[in-house]
């Protein structure tokens, strides 16, 4: 058997398995009903005979979109590969012509290619939302929608590599909600403590401050979400090297995280 | 225990006492300051750099002068910041200015003259910097206007008398003249008021001596040599040169019509004016450029605060005799000039004012004009779709670069819609999971 073979055999089983249960439909309900929460108070806040000046209203309910998305794609990879290896079935699988690299590969690709139909869904979503509301579906956010592609892929390649390091299911999704969860609130405490004048800050806010600033600093070449605002921000200044510049950086960032967990998991080996 | 309570009652009240005389005490302090005259992209910016700061923020290839000064130094707690007592001690510092980069010296300065020429006056925002020979020029140009409006004004006073006189002259006689009995016109010349004369329309400030530093884009560092060689101690500081990371272009303020008060900006070329409904809406064109904020806010003075991961729009010099075009594709609905407008008090509970056409009859009344702006009107009646806003230079059809914005009035009745939408992927989840169930059944 073809070493693509195997991979699209793998592929097509994950594919399939998630494409017909309902979480992932639900994940997407659930972004979506967020998303029109917040566009809900958006709207209101653009009272009668008022004015609001913003750059693309669309993008933030984009940004947890891919975030919820991509955190549950993650999430049931993670317990995929936990299972597998729990069961034995992964070890089963290793005595045939799978291996880890083959195993990992048809994980991440599953995952994208789920993580681009629901952009797929997004789009249709805000499109809707647009010609409801006249929001404005605009070639800003056609580019934000394709860099949403590449955040996908960073967060599920790093989703792999914290799968792949740990064993057992409830671990596996322990450490995934912490690590994801760590890099989602320091990049929000910051920005958030950016927004406030240092003026109106207490000292002990401001060495808070000073502190997620060091953290954020330190982070912001291996948390997923870094990249994300980083491409949504080449969107907004409509600067094309740049957007292709994180785009580059993002395919750099999956690879070798790709790569970390095939060799992570070479080393682990497949039993639990 | 109690004697432990009776350590912590005394310290307490130690501690209180101190803190009250540590509050009563303003700690002045001798200190050597950068006096500092700093292009900020548009005309200069006075200010100082006290010990407390270790970095001076320039614009690069502009000149900007620092001014090594001895002055008192005293902290204010209540805007939190150090303020210097320049007409108590201002003791200008002697020597030769070094500018190091990488730890080494890449240029010794000496002092030159300059001058600050506002070519519209002294109130005017804009000013030019003119050194050494042509700083003398512009002075003395200056001196020059101000002792010929000197003249000019003692004529003026000459003239006046001499009015005064010849009025007089004139009621007396037509007063002798009635009293005499004459009737009718009586064809007496009246005397016409002489015009007093306009002061100088420029203004250039007296020349000065400092450092001139025109770099580019880095960070250095500078520090003070004496003429006996030794370093001047605390004259060292950095010194960060930047640029702007975009320029050119044209921003809007916005005055909204129904709050005036409250002006919104439309700086950045991606934003968009959401609208609802009627609306008046005045714009004011700029030219601009995109700062780092912490750099800029730290070049205007040394002891504000910024965030170096944000940038911001400066407005640069306001966009003059252009017409503004609002349109919808390729359609102009309305080609707006610059008018200017006043804002009428209303008195009564009700709306508290209104903005009127500044015409002929308010000037008469001697009322100045509360603002000039470009106003577009939104009816009530606009299709509900985006519409534009761009200047073009006057006669002319082609945008001002950068200048479009976008002007999206929201179907708002819709809103809540929005949440039906949300409803998609469970729908079609709900088709393919049963699709799948009825052909695994079969």
């Amino acid at each position: 058997m073809g070493r693509s073979r195997v991979l699209r055999t793998l592929f097509k089983r994950d594919f399939l398995y998630t494409l017909y249960s309902f979480g992932y439909y639900g994940a997407l309900f659930a972004s979506f009903l967020v998303s029109s929460f917040i566009l809900k108070n958006f709207l209101d806040a653009t009272r009668e005979e008022d004015i609001l000046v913003s750059a693309f209203p669309l993008n933030y309910p984009l940004y947890l979109t891919l975030i919820i998305i991509s955190l549950y794609l993650v999430i049931v990879s993670a317990i995929s590969i936990s299972r597998e290896r729990e069961q034995g079935t992964l070890e089963v699988l290793f005595y045939g012509p799978v291996t880890s690299s083959s195993f990992l590969w048809s994980k991440y690709l599953k995952d994208l290619s789920l993580g681009i139909l629901a952009l797929g869904f997004t789009a249709l979503y805000f499109y809707i939302v647009s010609a409801l509301t006249n929001l404005g579906f605009t070639g800003g956010l056609v580019r934000a929608l394709i860099m949403g592609v590449f955040l996908i892929s960073c967060v599920v390649s790093f989703g792999l590599f914290i799968s792949s390091l740990t064993g057992r299911i409830r671990n596996s999704i322990i450490t995934l909600i912490a690590v994801l969860g760590a890099f989602l609130a320091i990049q929000f405490v910051y920005n958030m403590l950016l927004g406030i004048e240092k003026e109106s800050l207490s000292p002990s806010m401001l060495y808070l401050r000073q502190a997620t600033a060091y953290v954020f600093h330190a982070i912001n070449w291996v948390s997923p979400f870094a990249y994300l605002s980083r491409g949504l921000d080449s969107v907004v200044l409509e600067n094309w090297t740049l957007y292709l510049t994180h785009a580059l950086y993002c395919v750099i960032y999956s690879l070798v995280f790709v790569f970390l967990s095939i060799y992570a998991m070479g080393k682990k080996g497949v039993k639990a | 225990m109690k004697r432990f309570l009776g350590f912590l009652i005394i310290t307490g009240i130690v501690l209180s006492f101190s803190t009250l005389l540590f509050a009563q005490e303003t700690p002045f302090k001798e200190q050597l300051v950068y006096s500092l005259t700093s292009f900020n992209g548009s005309t200069f910016s006075k200010s100082f750099c006290p010990q407390s700061e270790e970095t001076i923020y320039l614009i690069a290839n502009e000149n900007s002068v620092i001014s090594p000064t001895k002055t008192i130094v005293y902290y204010w707690p209540i805007t939190r910041r150090y303020m210097a007592g320049f007409s108590t001690l201002n003791e200008k510092i002697s020597g030769k200015l070094e500018i190091l980069q990488n730890g080494k010296v890449i240029a010794t300065q000496e002092e030159q003259k300059y001058v600050l020429y506002y070519p519209k006056g002294y109130w005017s925002e804009k000013a030019v910097m003119y050194l050494n020979e042509e700083a003398d020029a512009y002075h003395k140009k200056y001196k020059e206007a101000v002792d010929a409006f000197n003249q000019k004004l003692k004529e003026y006073y000459q003239a006046m008398e001499q009015y005064r006189e010849s009025l007089n002259r004139f009621f007396e006689e037509v007063r002798r003249r009635r009293e005499a009995g004459e009737e009718g016109p009586l064809n007496i010349p009246i005397p016409k008021e002489p015009k007093p004369p306009e002061f100088v329309g420029f203004y250039a400030s007296d020349p000065a001596f400092g450092f001139v530093l025109n770099l580019p884009p880095g960070k250095y560092e500078i520090r003070l040599r004496r003429d006996d060689g030794t370093i001047f101690e605390g004259s060292e500081k950095k010194v960060v040169v930047f640029t702007s990371r975009r320029k050119g272009g044209v921003g809007y303020e916005i005055i909204p019509g129904n709050r005036w008060t409250k002006k919104e900006n439309c700086d950045d070329p991606s934003w968009v004016i959401h609208a609802v409904g009627k609306n008046e809406l005045y714009f004011n064109p700029y030219r601009q450029e995109e700062y780092n904020e912490l750099y800029y806010n730290k070049l205007v003075d040394p002891q504000e605060i910024g965030r170096i991961e944000r940038f911001k729009w400066v407005h640069v010099d306001p966009v003059e005799q252009v017409t503004l075009l609002f349109g919808r594709g390729k359609e102009i609905l309305q080609t707006v000039e610059r008018s200017p407008y006043f804002v009428k008090q209303i008195p009564g509970p009700e709306l508290g004012y209104e903005i009127i056409p500044y015409d002929e009859e308010l000037q008469k009344k001697g009322y100045q004009p509360t603002f000039e702006s470009y106003k577009v009107s939104l009816s009530p009646n606009l299709p509900k779709t985006d519409y534009q806003v761009s200047v073009v230079t006057a006669g002319g059809s082609r945008p001002e670069e950068k200048s479009e914005r976008t002007i999206r009035i929201l179907k708002k009745e819709n809103a809540s819609y929005i949440y039906i939408a949300a409803f998609i992927p469970l729908l079609v989840g709900v088709v393919t999971i049963l699709g799948r169930i009825s052909k695994i059944e079969k």
